[in-house]
Parts: C-alpha cells; structure tokens; sequence
C-alpha cells in the first residue's frame, strides 16, 4: 500500500512573491494495491509537485511517503515507474535502446531487458518502428514509447503524469488496457488526467485537489453518494410560476423549463409539473465527475 | 552493471556510431599525418646534382653525410654548359680546376666543394689536416626545433581536444535537463551516477582521439624519418600526456556540468559557459606562450598552478627537459583540485538539475542547500 501523509511544499518566491508559493498544504492519500488512482484538479492544483515528491526528484518540505508500511527509499523507487509530465526521452536514440536503457537503469540483466523490450513493443504496436530514433515517430508513439519506459521493468507502482493528454481515443484505449492489466496483476496506479470521463471509467478510486489541498478523496460511488442525487425534470410550456414554493432551481431554455433539485418530494413536483404543461422528461441523475469536481473545487 | 558505467556506455556508444564520430576521427588522423610528414616534403635534406667533364668526381660524402648527391659526366664542355643553363645540373667541375654554374652557386655548395677540393689536393700532395673538433659548452641543443614542434602540435591538441569534450559535457547535461529525461533518470540512479557516468564516457572518447592522434603521429613520423630528430624520452612524454589529458579533463568537464546544469536550453549553453570557455582560453594562450620561453618564470610557476598546469607541464615535458619530481609534484596538485571540484560541482548539478525553468543563479543553487 502507498500512503502519501499530510505532504507540505512551499516553492521560494521571487521578487514578485516574496513569500513563495504554497504548492501543497497537507495532501494526503492511499493507494491500494491493484487500485487505480485517478489525480484530478485543476492546473496548479499540486498534482504534478505531489507526484515528483513520489518519485523523490523533489523533496516535500514536510509530511512522508511509505510503501508497504516503510518510509519510501531510493532502492524501492527504482522498483516504480514513472511517467513525468514533460515528456524525457532520448530524441536521437533508437526505440528498442532506449527502452532497454531504462531497463538496465532499473536493474534488470541485459538479457531480460530484452525480453522485456520485445514484449512491450509488441503489445504497443512498436515491433517495426524499433530500429528508429525516438525523434522519427509521430507524437502518439512518443508516447507509447514513453510508457513503455515506465514499464519495461515491470514496477512494482506506476505513477503517471497525464499519460493521456495528446492520445488519440485508440492510443487512449491501448494505454488504458496496458494499465488496467497492470492494475489487475496487484499494482497500484496513480495516474492524473483532466479528462475526467476517463478517469471516471478507468478508476477505482478518486483523489481532488484544489491550491494544495486534497479538497474530496474516495471511490467514484463514495463521492457520488456523497454528492447525492439530482431530479431532473423538463416540462414544455408550463404555465408562469409553476415551481413557486418548490425547492432546486429552475433554467428557462426557450419554452422548456429545466427544474432540478436534490431535495423534495419528488410525486410532488411531478404533479405540480404535469398540471403545469407537458412533461418531457422526469428522472433521477447521478452526478457525473465532472459535476463532483467542480462541485469540489468551487 | 551499476547506473554509472551504463551511463558510461550509453554515452560512448551513442556517439562512436555516429557519423559525426568516425569522420572527425578520420580528419585527425589525415591532418595529424600531414602535419608529420610536412616537413619531409617542405624541407628534407640537400639535393644536389652535380656534373664532371674530364675530372674526378670528389669524395663529398664524407664531408656532407646528409645530402643526396647524384653525379653525372659529359663528354665536353659544351654539352656541360647546356646542362648546367637548361637547370639539369646545379654545378660541373671541368678538367679538376673549374666549376660551371648558372649564376652565383648555392653557398653551400660552394664551401663544400672549395674544401673538399683543397683537402683532395692536399692529401695528393701527402698533407693532411685534422679536421677541427667541435664542443658545445652549452646546453644539449640538438633536438631544440623538434622539441618546441612537438610542444606546439601539443598544446593546440589538449587545447581542442579538451574544449570539444567539455563542450559536450555541457550540453549533454542539458539536453537531458531540458528534455526531463532526468526525471526519470533520478528516479532511478542517483546524481553522482548520471554525472560520474557521463564524464567519464566523454571522456573516453577524448582519449580514443588523443591515442589515434598520438598513434598516428608516431606511426607517420617514424615512416617518414623525421623520428629520427626526435629528442630521448618520447614514451615518458606520451604517457604524461594522457594523464594530463584526463586531469585536466575532468577538472574542466566537471564545472562544466555544474554550469550547464543551472540552464534548461541549449540556447543558453555557450552564454553559461562563458567563464569557463575564458579559463580554458586563457589556459591555452599561456601554454601557447609558454612554447616559446619554456624555461621563463611565467611557465615555470605556472607550470604548478591548477587548472593551468594542465597544459603548460606537458608544454615545459615537451620543450625542455623537466625533473621527475616536478612533474609528479605538478600532477599532485593538480589532481587535488581536480577532487575538490568533483566536490563541488557534484554539489551544485544535484541541485540544479531538477530545477527547470529560467537560469538559475550559482549563488542562489549554494545557498538553497
């Protein structure tokens, strides 16, 4: 298990902002293993600093991170894989190498980084571009290439930086099998992504931050649950102040009136609803993500 | 194999298959034999072709052990002369009493034939002269011009070979700055590896051009003979100059990385590396001079002084003889700084090499720690 606990990080400030800026103000997480972690907020949130301090290329003022019960050291971290979010490749090496580099950096034996190579370009669909320099192929494959890096030594956590952002939806789809084989070995992924539809199918469970701060945390159904459902309802025409003394809030959309209301009774307002026009549409929505998020931020 | 010699292999790997590599490889070693066997072609020894018309040719061998003399007869005068104004001939000796030439002869010509001349004379009529025996009082100056050759083909060779290395320590560091490949890179070994391991690759490749420049230049000079000029003592003065090479690399190469990384672009390379590029510069213009005064005051401290010594002790081993004890002291003290800047500079890329963005300030990467 990775427990992330109460993490701090101010950055010094420069002449603008003599006091420096607060980039985490106690984040703390768990990922299990096997659970798919999805990281969202919004740009400058502390996702990417939070992520560095996991993988120790930044050092968190205070707070800590442990990996099976044990403060996380440098032998373990050669143990994960990491996806930065700038991507770091070697423009003028060739694919094959370069994956193999990575997989000697990481421990592996000359002969088994080779096995390893082989078999991820195979499953990314690299076989025939393994000879060329990484410089040579479309951006899409940069980034296959990339994750392949991250798991030729097939490590023990995967921490991703917006492994998506750039993918077209088949490369997505590629990229989230490949994690989602590596989640169901026991691995445990944490991955951030504004794509929330994405982390909302993929994901296990669900961390928010906003300026520093883990603002909601849990699975998707916990934080739907927590959000509660919203009644929807559309009535065409309906006679002017209808929904008087009823609870939510109602948009006039040309002559559709959208109510919607996380309380009250809901026969209630159907029948004031029915009596009032034509009722198109009466149902109960469960939040998406992307309303949890923003929600969460605001 | 541990993260610092697969950085280093990667490193030499990645460049030796290059073509950049293999051709500069193979200008060096054109260039360094040109330079051998320049002065065969340019200089060489005397050449002269001599004629006789009714006369003994003279025994001028003995007298001049290193010129060429070719010697031809004619029949008369006349075809003599024709042979002597078409430029086939330097000079003819006719019936032993005269000699023909186009224009004034060639001076030396001239002193070598008149004595060997008087001295044939001479011994016919019985004399003989002993010849004069010459002593020098001062120091062993026979190989001087070879001396101060090899000194300045040497210093131009540190000079550029150290340069271009540094030069791309420097911008390795940033490119895997710039790109955050480092960040994975660190994620997985540690600074010291990822620094250590791309010195010492660079640095691999500098010796492979050191050795084919000095190889070939060893090759090419005893092929064209002017080995031969050259002073005693010439394996000490190669192996002094590998370990100085390697000195002063590393002293160079690693502020080198130390510099580069507090930038994250290659643009900003050459302006972050100005102090550095001076130093070498200045490095090299001293040891320059120092060709030309090897035993002066300037050399000879300086000769001492890291980083300088790097270049001006192979000068002064080049150009003159230098005590062991000299050399040893000076390699000492070199390889003290050469520690004291691994130190350092180890310091301030472990700091710096994360730290992406704009430039960073060297006072600034000092005191965050």
């Amino acid at each position: 298990m990775l427990e992330i606990s109460e993490l701090r990080k101010r950055f010094a400030g420069g002449p603008e902002s003599p006091g420096g800026k607060v980039a985490l103000d106690g984040i703390s997480f768990t990922v299990r293993p096997g659970e798919m972690f999805g990281f969202v907020g919004a740009n400058g949130a502390g996702k990417t600093t939070t992520m560095r301090i996991v993988m120790g290329v930044l050092q968190a003022d205070s707070g800590s991170v442990s990996w099976q019960g044990r403060p996380l050291g440098y032998d373990d971290r050669r143990r994960f894989g990491y996806m930065p979010e700038e991507r770091g490749l070697y423009q003028k090496m060739r694919v094959a190498e370069q994956i193999e580099y990575f997989g000697r950096l990481h421990g592996l034996s000359a002969p088994a980084a080779k096995q390893a190579t082989d078999d991820l370009l195979e499953r990314l669909g690299l076989t025939e571009r393994r000879g060329d320099a990484v410089q040579a192929l479309s951006l899409g494959n940069q980034q296959r290439v990339q994750l392949a890096v991250a798991l030729v030594h097939d490590p023990e956590v995967l921490v991703l930086d917006e492994p998506f952002s750039g993918l077209d939806p088949i490369a997505v789809d590629a990229l989230a099998t490949a994690l989602q084989e590596r989640c169901r070995g026991g691995v445990p992924v944490i991955f951030s992504s504004h794509q929330l539809e994405l982390v909302e199918r993929l994901c296990d469970s669900v961390g928010i931050v906003s300026a520093g701060r883990m603002v909601a945390t849990g699975t998707v159904s916990d934080l739907r649950a927590a959000e509660g459902d919203t009644l929807r309802v559309v009535v065409r025409d309906p006679s002017p102040g209808w929904a008087d003394g009823l609870p939510g809030t109602v948009t006039v959309n040309g002559d559709r009136h959208v109510l919607q209301t996380a309380d009250g009774d809901d026969q209630e307002i159907l029948r004031r609803a029915m009596k009032a026009g034509h009722v198109e549409h009466f149902g109960v929505e469960q939040p998406t993500l992307t309303e949890i998020f923003k929600e969460a931020v605001a | 194999m541990n993260g610092l010699m697969l950085v280093a292999r990667r490193e030499i790997t990645t460049q030796v298959r290059t073509k950049a590599f293999a051709i500069g490889l193979l200008i060096t070693a054109v260039l360094v034999a040109a330079v051998t066997f320049a002065p065969k072609i340019l200089g060489g020894p005397d050449e002269y072709t001599l004629g006789t018309v009714n006369s003994q040719q003279l025994p001028l061998k003995a007298a001049a052990p290193d010129a060429q003399i070719e010697w031809r007869s004619f029949p008369d005068e006349a075809a003599a002369k024709k042979a002597v104004l078409d430029g086939d001939v330097d000079a003819v000796l006719v019936d032993g009493t005269r000699v023909l030439t186009d224009g004034e002869i060639d001076s030396q010509l001239g002193v070598l034939l008149q004595s060997v001349n008087r001295e044939v004379k001479l011994g016919a009529a019985g004399m003989s002269i002993p010849p004069l025996k010459m002593e020098s009082v001062g120091a062993d100056t026979r190989y001087e011009s070879a001396r101060a050759g090899i000194a300045v083909v040497l210093v131009l060779v540190l000079f550029m070979l150290l340069m271009g290395q540094v030069m791309m320590v420097a911008m390795g560091v940033v490119e895997e700055k710039g790109s955050r490949i480092v960040e994975i890179l660190l994620s997985t070994i540690r600074p010291w590896q990822l620094l250590g391991g791309k010195i010492i690759g660079l640095g691999v490749l500098g010796l492979i051009n050191l050795v084919t420049i000095l190889a070939v230049g060893l090759v090419a000079s005893a092929a064209s003979g002017i080995a031969s000029d050259f002073p005693p003592g010439l394996p000490g003065l190669v192996v002094g100059v590998l370990v100085w090479f390697v000195l002063g690399y590393a002293f160079f190469a690693t502020l080198a990385a130390a510099l580069a990384s507090l930038v994250s672009r290659q643009e900003e390379v050459s302006s972050v590396m100005t102090p550095l590029t001076m130093l070498i510069m200045v490095t090299y213009f001293v040891a320059f001079y120092a060709t030309n005064d090897p035993t002066g005051t300037l050399a000879t401290v300086l000769s001492y002084i890291p980083p300088f010594s790097a270049m001006i002790m192979p000068v002064r081993m080049a150009a003159t003889e230098v005590p062991m004890w000299q050399v040893a002291l000076s390699m000492g003290a070199m390889a003290l700084a050469v520690l004291a800047v691994l130190g350092f500079g180890a310091k301030i890329y472990e700091r710096a090499v994360l730290r992406t963005g704009a430039r960073l300030r060297l006072a600034d990467v000092l005191r965050a720690g």
